[in-house]
């Protein structure tokens, strides 16, 4: 196609290049209209180079090649990935998977009676729970409003002492409190089996 | 439109500056409250249905166990007791432990039955001394110090007036301080205040500019050491007792912004 476009415009290229200008006389030797194509851009044009073939080996061992570098590439990357720590408790002891079945318990038969009385207590349960975090939720309601009634009335006193209070406090984090216990800790305790120290191994992250 | 928007808020302030300088609004005076707070060193005890569940659950975790090492040395230890006694030729005398799993174990229970854990109750609770946290483990204690309300002293938080030139939480500090001294840590928990109450001076001591106080609690954890008031009387207070000492309206406004203890 390209290469009969090219031949055409050759052939009409001496006619068409000498009478386009306006002021020339027009003596074409077509009757049909002036061309409107431009031919300058299409004579540098030349027909496309056939593309070399390549040997299939050679790409395929070109491809294997980027492919092992890769390969080699992510085995390095997994080797150095950081280990995951392990969690002890999850990790059932080898001695206790080789007697798993000396040491299971006898199934437990329950009374319908027994079934019965577990469900309702579940149920209940679950009611006093609710109750507990509809109460919990009220109180923090309740505490958040009565803060926000303080910040209210501060700012119709105050402007300026409202901006410093609603300052977020830096010194606050890092916080960090212990909760209550099951027993109150005994004065001068001495314990008898010494100190305890945690020797569980430290893992790096 | 959207300069309108922007626009907006300033008019607002500006009306209220306005506002503010035309009206001849009675003043307060702003105090600063301070509400230091012991939290429960022990946890409350259960309740019944509390009391239930766990049981309920541990029943449940004992069935879905595998038995432990005690328990199965305790079988061997039958099977070998049993072997003995029908006098069968093939027991290994070696492999007879001459202390018994049930032996451990009996020792193990005499040992708990010696140990004696901390009391709840401590020395406070039974002399009814309230001066010190050292009281009421379970509960939360809240910090009441003597105050001079204009001729009288009233037992309520310590409290103290804002001064020019400082922040509401500065306030708070140094209000603290100048009651308790510098040995009592605590840990403010907020730049902000937590409660609001608002009371009228007595007729005979309202000046023109000042008719009353407003006063911005700041709440406060107990972290260590003591307070520093031998002559003044300190007390660490417990909800209910809070309610019978602190006059009604005070008292709803304190507790507004404390947790509720439901036992």
């Amino acid at each position: 196609m390209l290469k009969t476009l090219w031949c055409a415009c050759h052939l009409a290229g001496n006619h068409v290049l000498s009478l386009s200008t306006p002021t020339a006389i027009n003596r074409n030797i077509f009757t049909a209209p002036t061309l409107q194509f431009k031919i300058t851009e299409q004579l540098c044009a030349e027909p496309l180079k056939k593309k070399k073939k390549m040997d299939p080996a050679i790409i395929k061992a070109r491809e294997d090649r980027r492919r092992k570098k890769l390969e080699k590439q992510i085995r390095r990357l997994e080797k150095n990935a950081r280990q995951l720590k392990p969690i002890d408790e999850l990790e059932i002891p080898l001695n206790v998977v080789d007697q798993i079945g000396k040491r299971k318990r006898p199934d437990v038969k329950l009374s319908e009676q027994e079934v019965e009385a577990r469900a309702l207590l579940q149920k209940e349960w679950s009611r006093y729970k609710r109750a507990e975090y509809m109460s919990t939720v009220a109180q923090i309601d309740r505490i958040m409003g009565a803060q926000k009634r303080a910040l209210d009335m501060l700012y119709e006193e105050s402007e300026d002492l409202y901006n410093e209070a609603v300052m977020p406090d830096l010194k606050l984090i890092p916080y960090s409190i212990k909760g209550p216990v099951a027993t109150p800790p005994i004065k001068n305790y001495d314990s008898p089996d010494g100190e305890y120290i945690d020797v569980s191994k430290k893992w790096i992250n | 439109m959207i300069f309108k928007q922007l626009i907006r808020p300033q008019i607002k302030l500006c009306l209220r500056v306005f506002r503010k300088g035309l009206s001849t609004k009675p003043q307060w005076e702003i105090i600063t409250g301070v509400c230091v707070e012991r939290l429960p060193v022990v946890t409350p005890p259960l309740n019944d249905i509390q009391k239930k569940y766990k049981e309920f659950l541990w029943t449940i975790e004992v069935e879905k166990s595998l038995k432990s090492d005690h328990e199965i040395r305790h079988e061997n230890d039958k099977i070998q007791a049993e072997l003995l006694k029908s006098d069968s030729q093939d027991v290994d005398l070696d492999a007879v432990s001459k202390i018994t799993a049930q032996d451990l174990e009996d020792a193990a229970t005499e040992e708990l039955s010696q140990f004696k854990f901390g009391s709840i109750e401590t020395e406070a609770d039974k002399k009814g001394d309230k001066t010190t946290t050292d009281r009421c483990l379970q509960r939360h204690l809240v910090l009441v110090a003597p105050v001079k309300l204009g001729t009288d002293v009233r037992t309520i938080l310590p409290q103290g007036k804002w001064q020019e030139g400082e922040t509401l939480r500065q306030t708070a500090e140094r209000v603290l301080e100048e009651h308790c001294g510098k040995d009592l840590k605590v840990q403010f928990l907020s730049n902000a205040p937590c409660g609001f109450y608002k009371y009228k001076y007595p007729q005979g001591s309202r000046t023109d500019d000042c008719i009353g106080a407003k006063v911005f609690f700041y709440y406060a954890n107990y972290q260590g050491g003591a307070v520093d008031g031998k002559e003044k009387k300190f007390n660490w207070l417990t909800r209910n007792e809070l309610k019978e000492l602190l006059p009604p309206k005070y008292n709803k406004s304190v507790q507004e912004f404390l947790i509720e203890e439901s036992w």
